[in-house]
């Protein structure tokens, strides 16, 4: 136990789990855009995610495109994606119970995991664009492929932040967030924000695939564990907060480093359901969430 | 009511005799679809009539029929296999219910959703117990003749019909509708909101709890992706949402369309069939929320959480709040 205490040691799960994490904040921020702006829990988005990893194996195998380069002519192929599947589907949910959307998009999230198998069969896929390690003042190992995909996950996150904060369509997606009445009397066109803030989180989905698609091996059949774990993010940082899920995003992937590191990888699959279980119980309305009304 | 007992009668004492005339895959046939009945009517029982969308039913299921084959293993007789299923479906439900049903709206069915993901891990993991991914064979000596295995299902399917039916015309029903339509003016009317919805809750685990142990004995094989099955959970709240829910005859018919579908769709095509599914869930909450039911009683119930679909803005986040 007492070289587990090894401030190296330490600092290695620290690392590990923050460049984990990161891929986290990417997925949940855009999940919790989603239901910032219309209130729709998205159960799709793990889909929406691994139709990213899909397309990334597929440049990778036939055309052998890096994912790298393939990250852009995704991210815009989710985005365009994400906003017709707003204006067919999703917006005909939106202002109706979280209940109805739940429904609808748990059958959209069925429907695409099984024309996944369909496709793809079960088996596992994997892109093994990048290999090797960095070491950090020679005593940190850094998986390489790791490393780029918690860096470029916190790249994409950022600039979605820094899209919002300052960008003019940035500002009204916020403004829509905020109020979409008044928001539509402001001159907004709340419709068409709308499907460009599913079509955002669509593309931060399909960049959370790509990176997915360099360091896991991934099936039609991974999106349940993804989903709930950014559910149990959102449920952490607030729901509806862009800057909440990705602190929870951080943290549950330091959490996890660690409960991997002390007792077992096992349990660090199901730590995210404990914390979610505990947070539900001490605050029902999540760590940064409004009392209920 | 009494065309309630008449439609009963009607459909019960034709499956009754059903085992002396019917060949083994039509037996099979009607086994699937009273299974079908008795779950769907136990997540009406709490998703229909309150409102509070389980997404995890199956764990009932799959923590009942693991139960039950690890029972029989031990050598006990399998009626008692049945009880024990049904009974640690309830044991688990009861803090369960005690727990998540504190929380509002989309927190518990994202609870429930993480249940049956936590029953499948820890299927998977408890190798001891379970056998884990290689999954529990019974032998067939241990096992029950269809016969028998058709009226235990038959059986839990009018049990778990009774209970709504009871439940639906007594004062719970009305009190857990209130909940649906709207849980804060119920509690200010002196609804104690959360005994109901645990009690809703527990009740409807036990019916899964049992018919898992009639799916392990008739199948003769479980493994933790059988058992802890999204199809299920899909298919329960499919077959709910399809006939009509928080009614009583809704699942029934439900169950009889779905089961048809399936025995066309679901041997030659299991992912079309699942892909099927979901589009009828999209389709039904988006131009059928009340069911099928409501098109056939033509008496439009009002609903709040009815569905309009709101493409003009001037509908959307602020004036629906007033609504809910």
């Amino acid at each position: 136990m007492m070289e587990l205490l090894d401030p190296i040691v330490l600092t290695q799960f620290a690392v590990g789990g923050i460049l984990a994490g990161a891929l986290y904040a990417l997925l949940a921020c855009g999940l919790n855009l989603v239901f910032g702006v219309m209130k729709v829990i998205n159960l799709a988005h793990a889909e929406l995610m691994l139709l990213g990893s899909f397309l990334t194996w597929l440049l990778f195998t036939t055309f052998e495109i890096h994912p790298l380069v393939a990250l852009p002519f995704i991210m815009v192929v989710l985005f365009f994606f994400g906003y017709g599947l707003q204006r067919v589907l999703i917006e005909r949910i939106v202002g109706t119970t979280e209940l109805s959307s739940l429904m609808v998009t748990y059958g959209l999230a069925i429907i695409m995991m099984n024309l996944g198998l369909l496709i793809f069969s079960s088996d596992f896929k994997a892109v093994p664009a990048l290999q090797g390690a960095w070491f950090l003042w020679d005593e940190i190992i850094i998986s390489i492929p790791r490393g780029v995909a918690g860096i470029v996950a916190l790249l994409v996150t950022l600039s979605v932040y820094l899209f919002l904060e300052k960008a003019r369509i940035g500002k009204a997606i916020r403004a829509v967030a905020e109020h979409a009445d008044v928001a539509l009397i402001c001159g907004i066109d709340v419709v068409k924000i709308r499907m460009i803030t599913f079509g955002l989180s669509a593309a931060m989905a399909g960049a959370a695939g790509v990176m997915l698609s360099m360091i896991y091996s991934f099936s039609p059949e991974t999106g349940p564990d993804f989903i709930l774990k950014c559910f149990a993010i959102i449920i952490i940082g607030g729901m509806g907060n862009f800057a909440g899920a990705f602190f929870g995003g951080l943290l549950l992937g330091v959490v996890e480093a660690f409960t991997a590191g002390f007792i077992s990888t096992q349990w660090a699959e199901g730590v995210a359901y404990m914390l979610l279980v505990i947070i539900l119980l001490v605050r029902p309305t999540g760590l940064r969430g409004k009392a209920h009304a | 009511m009494r065309n309630d007992l008449i439609i009963a009668a009607l459909l019960v004492v034709p499956a009754l005799f059903a085992p002396m005339v019917a060949s083994p895959y039509h037996l099979t046939f009607l086994l699937n679809l009273w299974m079908m009945i008795a779950l769907a009517q136990s997540w009406n029982l709490i998703s229909g009539m309150t409102g509070y969308v389980s997404f995890g039913h199956a764990a009932f299921f799959g923590i009942g029929s693991y139960a039950g084959a690890i029972a029989i293993l031990a050598g006990w007789p399998w009626y008692l296999a049945v009880v024990a299923g049904a009974v640690l479906a309830w044991i688990v439900a009861l803090p369960l219910g005690v727990l998540t049903l504190r929380l509002r709206g989309p927190y518990f069915a994202i609870a429930m959703l993480g249940l049956n993901e936590l029953g499948r891990i820890i299927a998977t993991l408890w190798v001891d117990m379970t056998e884990g991914g290689d999954g529990i064979a019974l032998h067939p000596d241990l096992l029950p003749s269809l016969t028998a295995n058709y009226t235990l299902m038959l059986i839990l399917a009018i049990i778990s019909c009774g209970m709504v039916a009871w439940i639906y015309n007594g004062r719970m029903g009305l009190e857990l509708r209130a909940i649906r339509e709207g849980e804060d003016v119920s509690e200010m009317l002196g609804v104690d909101t959360v005994r109901n919805k645990v009690i809703a809750f527990v009740l409807s685990a036990i019916v899964p709890g049992a018919a898992g142990v009639g799916y392990a004995m008739f199948t003769s094989y479980i493994d933790p992706a059988s058992v802890f099955a999204p199809v299920l959970n899909i298919q329960m709240i499919v077959v709910v949402l399809l006939g009509g829910s928080g009614t009583i005859w809704g699942p029934v018919l439900g169950a009889f369309i779905v089961t048809g579908l399936q025995e066309v769709f679901w041997a030659q095509f299991p992912m079309v069939h699942m892909m099927l599914m979901g589009t009828l869930l999209i389709v039904v909450i988006l131009y059928l929320p009340n069911g099928i039911l409501s098109i056939i009683h033509k008496r439009k119930r009002i609903r709040p959480d009815q569905i309009t679909p709101t493409s003009e803005p001037a509908k959307s986040a602020g004036m629906q709040e007033v609504e809910r």
